[in-house]
């Protein structure tokens, strides 16, 4: 079965994520919940999302976190199902995953319930009828905790009211390369969004990826916040494609066809170097100065070889057989 | 180690500080460190931020100290501490005294969108017309007045049917 990132990912968006937090009305959030609670409030989720006739639950099947291994968990944080701390505790915690890994539902991480609709490109109200449409799903057969004035109530704060956030995924190569990313995150936390690099601390980023997300959940309904979203996610496509024409043509072209040299032919390719070239030939590949077999490969490839996703498909575990395989696989796809 | 100042909790923060030459050593609760502008210490991540945020509006501190949540045993401190709530009820339990740093984190602190099943059918109603009422707003904007009308009709009736009861 295709995965969600092997479609639509060859734009300046990404990718988009929708994801609401849900607890149950009168059972303690799993900061304070002891096993035999988190059980219940599992088995009870389960039951109502997954043991009733409806034409979401053929296409969802359940996950033990507890038995799966390290890598897989890792793997699934690289491909963006889950959260670094879902994977770190997985005791007792379940994932709910829908086929092509578009739906995760993860048990027990902040919240009870945490659903998560992920889409390739630019897909903001696509992606949150899915998650709504779950949501209400959950909501008829059982009490969710929900106060009049502060909405849907969290284990954290920062989350009540509506318990969205969403979020695009950016490849903003120019913007990056003239310094514009920065002054970009201070406007848009003025509108209760914010920008922050991915794959890398603080707002650098391996491969020019950053994430643009709703701050703000409380007092702003959904519709609202995915209509600001989108529309400063339009006004960063036109920057950056007004951006990418200044760029000087000969310099673009030469730094394109150096990485796209160095994928297809080097024999030890680190994660951090394929990081970097694969930018570059994503962005060759919009702007047309390259040409791939499919536009998605760029993304395809960057996610299939990150470390845990190697160490999880390929079994090898020290890092320059890692290096090894991951040129090999990039020689083999871009020849 | 009780705190030096207070008295009252456990001493979680402990700050050395060297002025010419001259070492000193305070340790204080979570409470007093923040009441002495010493929040910045745990600063870099989004739980200690939080508790800064929620630090600021302890002035109910002493008397709600001994205060717990009758669902989860959280008290005020447990919730200042780790930037999160215990259960759903904590919200009620300890309400007023994070309504000020939810105002702070959000701007508002007051809902609005979508309500659960579970809730009220007062309250759904008006989730309903807010929703109509966006899609009226986008209709006219994108001048689809067919739509538009329908749209009004639809929130009339509900409204009306508001008055009646």
């Amino acid at each position: 079965m295709s995965k969600w990132y092997e479609f639509n990912t060859s734009g300046i968006v990404v990718s988009t994520r929708v994801r609401l937090a849900r607890n149950l009305a009168g059972v303690p959030f799993p900061g304070r919940m002891n096993e035999a609670q988190r059980a219940e409030v599992n088995k009870k989720i389960i039951d109502a999302i997954i043991n009733v006739p409806s034409s979401l639950s053929k296409e969802l099947k359940v996950v033990e976190m507890d038995t799966i291994s390290d890598a897989a968990a890792l793997a699934m944080v690289e491909r963006h199902i889950i959260s670094p701390a879902f994977a770190r505790n997985r005791k007792n915690r379940r994932l709910i995953l829908s086929d092509d890994e578009s739906i995760s539902i993860m048990l027990g991480e902040e919240d009870h319930i945490r659903i998560q609709v992920i889409k390739g490109g630019l897909q903001l109200s696509e992606a949150y009828e899915i998650a709504d449409k779950i949501d209400t799903l959950i909501s008829e057969s059982l009490t969710i905790a929900f106060d009049e004035q502060l909405g849907f109530l969290t284990e954290c704060p920062t989350n009540l009211g509506t318990g969205l956030r969403a979020s695009v995924m950016l490849h903003l190569p120019a913007l990056e390369s003239t310094g514009e990313v920065s002054q970009l995150a201070d406007a848009v936390s003025k509108i209760g969004l914010t920008i922050r690099g991915m794959y890398g601390e603080g707002s650098g980023s391996k491969a020019s990826l950053y994430q643009l997300s709703n701050q703000v959940t409380l007092g702003i309904s959904e519709k609202t916040a995915l209509d600001n979203l989108k529309s400063i996610t339009m006004q960063m496509i036109e920057r950056e494609q007004a951006t990418c024409k200044n760029l000087d043509k000969i310099s673009l072209e030469d730094s394109v066809f150096r990485s796209f040299g160095t994928l297809k032919n080097a024999r030890i390719l680190s994660s951090d170097e394929m990081m970097q070239y694969v930018s570059q030939i994503k962005l060759g590949e919009r702007l047309q100065i390259i040409k791939l077999k499919d536009e998605n490969l760029p993304i395809k490839l960057m996610i299939e070889t990150q470390p845990a996703m190697m160490a999880l498909n390929l079994q090898v575990q020290n890092a320059t057989e890692r290096d090894i395989e991951r040129a090999k696989i990039f020689r083999e796809q871009l020849a | 180690m009780m705190c030096e100042q207070c008295g009252k909790n456990l001493a979680t923060t402990h700050v050395h500080t060297v002025i010419n030459g001259v070492s000193t050593q305070k340790n204080l609760c979570t409470y007093c460190a923040v009441a002495d502008g010493y929040a910045g210490l745990h600063s870099g991540n989004l739980m200690n931020m939080l508790s800064t945020v929620f630090g600021e509006s302890l002035d109910a501190h002493s008397s709600s100290n001994e205060k717990r949540c009758s669902c989860c045993g959280a008290t005020f401190s447990d919730i200042v501490e780790s930037g999160r709530a215990g259960c759903a009820d904590c919200y009620r339990v300890f309400g007023p005294q994070l309504m000020s740093s939810l105002q702070r984190l959000h701007g508002k602190t007051k809902h609005v969108g979508k309500v659960p099943q579970s809730a009220s059918g007062e309250l759904k109603i008006a989730a309903c017309l807010q929703k109509l009422k966006d899609e009226l707003a986008n209709a006219v904007a994108n001048e689809e007045f067919e739509n538009a009308a329908k749209l009004r009709d639809q929130i009339k009736q509900i409204e009306a049917g508001e008055k009646h009861e």
